[in-house]
């Protein structure tokens, strides 16, 4: 058990003549015990952090340091990590005891009845003690999975480092076992980085969230400070599904003027902004309210374009004034009905509004965290019982 | 008085259906796929077999008479082990056999192991692979005839440039070819410069379909770079070693071309006399055509005894 820091690590990739800078000048420092996980869309340098960390390519600048020691310049072997493989990698000429014990037969001196009974612990921990004897090959994805996480779990590593060890299982069984994996690493309570392209794993299973994109590292937090109080506009479209609404306007005085509608800041907002700057509206989903009282004069008008209903709640495409394409899609309850043509009414309310400047992308204001922190609050009480 | 016109209208209804039925199976039976495709499969698989297996089954007949000779065809009225029986208490086929045993497992362990080292070499990421791969694949597309002469002056006595290479260590000059301590050794060199760039480029395909990250979690898992080639990476080629072995100790079996384009005639020096030069002068120099028949049948067993392992692994894996 170790803490872990990036500082200002870099790798840069030289392909011919070119450099592709992969992972630009991270910072990052994750506490002993905690599970961050390292999210962002493809090509962000997320695989690239995480080989860094396990040794399998060279930072080109920075240093990584397990517990206080620089580990950079050391080989994997020398780094006490563990690494589970997006494919698994488990060897296939080897039977799952074989996978499991190979690390520690490399890696320590232990006697082969020592390894035997780690082996089997950690089997029994992961429920495959039945499938000791069995080749990868005769094994379904998520028994695979499951030995590959066993292979990890027994070298009892500082560091444990998942790469996307859940995108090549089902719906289903991938939700069951981001379960698995958070009660598991919670039993362990081994430093752990979990990388995944996949935001609801992010969500779900982060103590924080690191967000990645070109390389740089946009924002790390708890999944709720990452999702509320997004640091720029990357963070607050990438988090949420579906994702957040965005508006290119205006500030003229205490209004927002888009192509769209016009929209009155409160004053708290408008005393953040200057006038006439060009600013970026978001607004989550959920937090728009429909009327459909035809008497009402509230709010923008808009003309819902489909509805798609997900059970508990229905996704709302709408398009505003006379648009021609649906640019604005809100959550409403899954028994309200609103049926496609109908005319409705929009209102972002002033309290989940966000606002980002539209040249660098940073936030000016986010929403109210108030609840959210109440929440949280009882979270962190919860996870220290 | 409907019910017995439908009946006789009943039976005949039967009656009918039964032609049909046959005509109808025939009619299938000359559009299934078997007959169809009759014509394009039937005259290659015939030639072949003609060729290959009717020639097997003759030269296995002829082995059991006592044909030699011009003068008359042989007797197939009189068949027995005869021939077998003289071959196997002849010192000659066992001299001959323990050669080929020793070309067959020297040579193929030798290339097999040069080919897997050269292969790695290469995996592991030399620049210009491509350049370097035809460099050893390159005497593989040499005839016997250019190798095998090529050889020769290699090995002379007096001025060849291996005893000129050994001369600057002070050692020699070696009759290479001409001592019979000697010269089974030199031939298998001589192969294995042949051969150990085809077993490289088998073993290289196999390495290169390895993905990546089975290197890389060995890394991880702590294992060296020669306890991740020896533990992880050799055990996943044995489909190309299978392959390689196969095709190379097949060709040590039939070595004959190699050794009569070298020494340029049926008898070779005695140190590299096998089963094949044996049996091509037992049949072609002296006339003994069933005694050679019946070395060959003793060769084609060989051959089958060390594809067998192969069958058997392809069978296992269910690719047969």
């Amino acid at each position: 058990m170790a803490e872990l820091s990036l500082t200002g690590t870099t790798k840069v990739f030289k392909d011919g003549g070119d450099e592709i800078v992969a992972v630009d000048n991270i910072d990052l420092d994750i506490e002993d015990g905690e599970f961050v996980v390292l999210v962002g869309p493809s090509g962000c340098g997320k695989s690239t952090t995480l080989r860094m960390i396990a040794g399998l390519d060279k930072p080109t600048s920075g240093t990584i340091s397990i517990g206080g020691e620089a580990i950079q310049d050391r080989s994997p072997q020398e780094r006490d990590i563990a690494m589970v493989f997006q494919s698994y990698a488990l060897y296939p000429h080897m039977t799952v005891r074989g996978n499991m014990a190979f690390g520690l037969e490399e890696s320590t001196d232990m006697t082969d009845a020592e390894i035997d009974e780690t082996v089997t612990d950690a089997a029994e921990t992961l429920g495959i003690a039945n499938l000791l004897d069995r080749k990868p090959g005769a094994l379904s994805g998520g028994q695979q999975q499951r030995v590959a996480l066993g292979r990890a779990i027994v070298r009892n590593p500082e560091v444990f480092l998942l790469d996307e060890p859940l995108s090549n299982l089902d719906a289903k069984l991938r939700a069951q076992m981001r379960t698995e994996l958070q009660q598991l690493q919670d039993d362990l309570g081994v430093t752990t980085i979990y990388v995944t392209h996949d935001q609801t794993e992010a969500m779900t299973m982060g103590d924080r969230i690191a967000i990645l994109d070109g390389g740089r590292l946009q924002q790390l937090g708890t999944p709720m400070e990452c999702y509320h109080e997004p640091a720029n506009v990357f963070v607050a479209g990438f988090l949420g599904e579906p994702a957040m609404n965005f508006f290119d306007a205006t500030v003229d005085g205490a209004t927002l003027v888009s192509e769209e509608f016009t929209y009155a800041l409160p004053d708290e907002i408008a005393a953040k902004t200057t006038d006439g700057a060009e600013v970026v509206l978001g607004i989550r989903p959920e937090s728009i309210d429909i009327t459909d009282d035809p008497d009402s004069s509230e709010g923008i008008p808009a003309t819902i374009d489909v509805v798609e209903p997900h059970g508990d709640e229905n996704a709302v495409h709408l398009r505003l004034g006379d648009q021609s394409e649906p640019t604005l899609t809100a959550m409403i309850d899954g028994m309200r009905y609103l049926a496609s043509g109908q005319s409705v009414r929009v209102h972002f309310p002033t309290d989940s509004v966000h606002l980002f400047d539209a040249e660098s992308g940073e936030a000016i204001h986010n929403r109210q965290l108030t609840n959210v922190d109440r929440v949280q609050e009882i979270g962190t009480a919860q996870s220290a019982d | 008085m409907s019910n017995p016109q439908d009946t006789v209208a009943g039976s005949q209804a039967v009656g009918g259906t039964e032609t049909d039925d046959w005509r109808t199976r025939l009619v299938e039976f000359s559009k299934s796929d078997f007959v169809r495709s009759f014509p394009f499969w039937f005259v290659p698989f015939s030639i072949m077999g003609l060729g290959v297996y009717g020639g097997i089954g003759y030269n296995t007949l002829i082995s059991l008479t006592d044909y030699e000779g011009f003068n008359e065809g042989p007797d197939y009225t009189n068949l027995d082990l005869g021939m077998y029986v003289q071959a196997v208490n002849d010192p000659w086929v066992w001299t001959t056999s323990k050669n080929t045993f020793v070309l067959l497992i020297v040579f193929t362990t030798i290339t097999m192991l040069l080919g897997l080292f050269l292969a790695i070499m290469l995996d592991r990421g030399i620049r210009y692979r491509e350049k370097i791969q035809t460099i050893y694949l390159l005497p593989m597309a040499l005839s016997f005839v250019v190798t095998a002469q090529f050889w020769l002056w290699m090995y002379n006595v007096n001025n060849g440039l291996v005893n000129t290479v050994v001369g600057l260590f002070g050692l020699g000059p070696y009759n290479w070819i001409g001592d019979p301590q000697l010269v089974l050794g030199s031939v298998i060199f001589a192969l294995i410069w042949q051969f150990s760039g085809y077993a490289m480029v088998v073993f290289l395909a196999g390495l290169q379909s390895i993905p990546d990250d089975q290197f890389e979690a060995a890394k991880v898992d702590g294992a060296s770079v020669f306890k991740t080639y020896w533990r992880v990476i050799i055990p996943q080629l044995k489909s190309s070693s299978v392959s390689a072995a196969v095709v190379l100790m097949i060709f040590a079996l039939k070595a004959f071309t190699f050794l009569f384009s070298m020494f340029g005639q049926y008898r070779v020096p005695k140190g590299t006399d096998i089963l094949a030069t044996l049996m091509v002068r037992e049949a072609f120099k002296l006339q003994n055509w069933a005694y050679a028949a019946a070395i060959a049948t003793i060769l084609l067993l060989m051959a089958l005894a060390v594809i067998a392992p192969y069958l058997h692994y392809q069978h296992k894996q269910g690719s047969l």
